[in-house]
């Protein structure tokens, strides 16, 4: 019961900052759908908790924060590539800055019962 | 083409996502979920949502591919209004059908059910009124009416209770007038 409230809580955080992680992750190079996973994966992040990151993508597509394309990939079918977008650098710049501002507040709130927790 | 992927093109058809996009979608959803599945990673994982049909609709809602569905929240509020607006209807208009009916109808006597007051009503002065705006004066103090039936322009000649008298209001019993009439001239 309680790992179950666990992962809702942790589902629910990421899900204020999942679409900056996804940024984060093509800002540099492209990526189709399942490699955005696996480098998220290799940051760190291995689950993306409820829902998928598909819908998220698409959101992103339509606010012109992510840039794309069809390519072949190594072998396989043509993928569509996403990368994010000179706008969507600037989201990205600024959702940092404001993730940052949220984490740190919350820190110095929860600083005073980590003691206790732990 | 897997099964979830099937129902997941069906969906955007029934959708009206136009066929080019929804074939985008499912071949990239094709192709992720078959590279998933050759790293040994689930498709659940992937998909983090067994119901396709809704996964297919977040997807190309969020894409901007079908309008977004309306909160719930207004649709509460559409029904808070609808409400209050049958609310007004069964209040005000419903009655004065009922009044308007008065003159129209067949019946022997007159017999409207005014709203009741508590405490003690002055009979209205209803003489010489045609009869339908007697009904009307008497519901609006308080009081039934009672009259022959005929003519909505026929005359009140007399009235039990007379005007002025002073009855108990809030009972069927007592707080009701009387009306005579004669047909109007002409």
């Amino acid at each position: 019961m309680r790992r179950m409230a666990a992962e809702s809580r942790r589902s629910q955080m990421l899900r204020g900052v999942l679409d900056l992680c996804l940024l984060a992750v093509v800002v540099d190079e492209p990526a189709y759908g399942y490699e955005m996973t696996r480098r998220l994966k290799e940051r760190g992040l291995s689950t993306v908790g409820e829902g998928s990151i598909y819908p998220l993508l698409g959101r992103l597509e339509r606010d012109g924060l992510v840039a794309t394309h069809r390519a072949a990939s190594d072998g396989g079918p043509p993928r569509k590539y996403y990368r994010t977008s000179p706008s969507g650098r600037s989201a990205l710049a600024e959702g940092v800055r404001a993730w940052r501002d949220v984490r740190n507040e919350v820190d110095s709130v929860l600083a005073a019962v980590e003691a206790e927790v732990a | 083409m897997p099964p979830y992927i099937e129902e997941c093109r069906r969906e955007w058809k029934r959708l009206g996502v136009p066929d080019s996009l929804a074939e985008e979608m499912a071949a990239e959803l094709e192709a992720d979920l078959a590279e998933a599945e050759a790293d040994g990673v689930s498709a659940a994982e992937i998909l983090g949502e067994s119901d396709p049909r809704r996964f297919a609709r977040t997807w190309a809602t969020e894409r901007g591919l079908v309008p977004e569905p309306q909160p719930k929240k207004n649709r509460t509020w559409m029904w808070i209004t609808a409400s209050l607006v049958l609310l007004v209807f069964l209040l005000l208009v419903f009655p004065a059908f009922a009044i308007v009916g008065v003159s129209s109808g067949g019946s022997e006597t007159v017999d409207v059910s005014p709203v009741r007051r508590a405490g003690p009503i002055r009979v209205p002065k209803l003489l010489g009124l045609p009869v339908c705006k007697a009904v009307v004066t008497a519901n609006i103090a308080g009081l039934d009416a009672h009259a022959p039936n005929g003519s909505c322009s026929a005359l009140v000649v007399r009235q039990k209770p007379r005007a002025g008298a002073v009855v108990a209001g809030n009972t069927a019993g007592t707080s009701f007038v009387k009306l005579w009439v004669r047909p109007a001239r002409g």
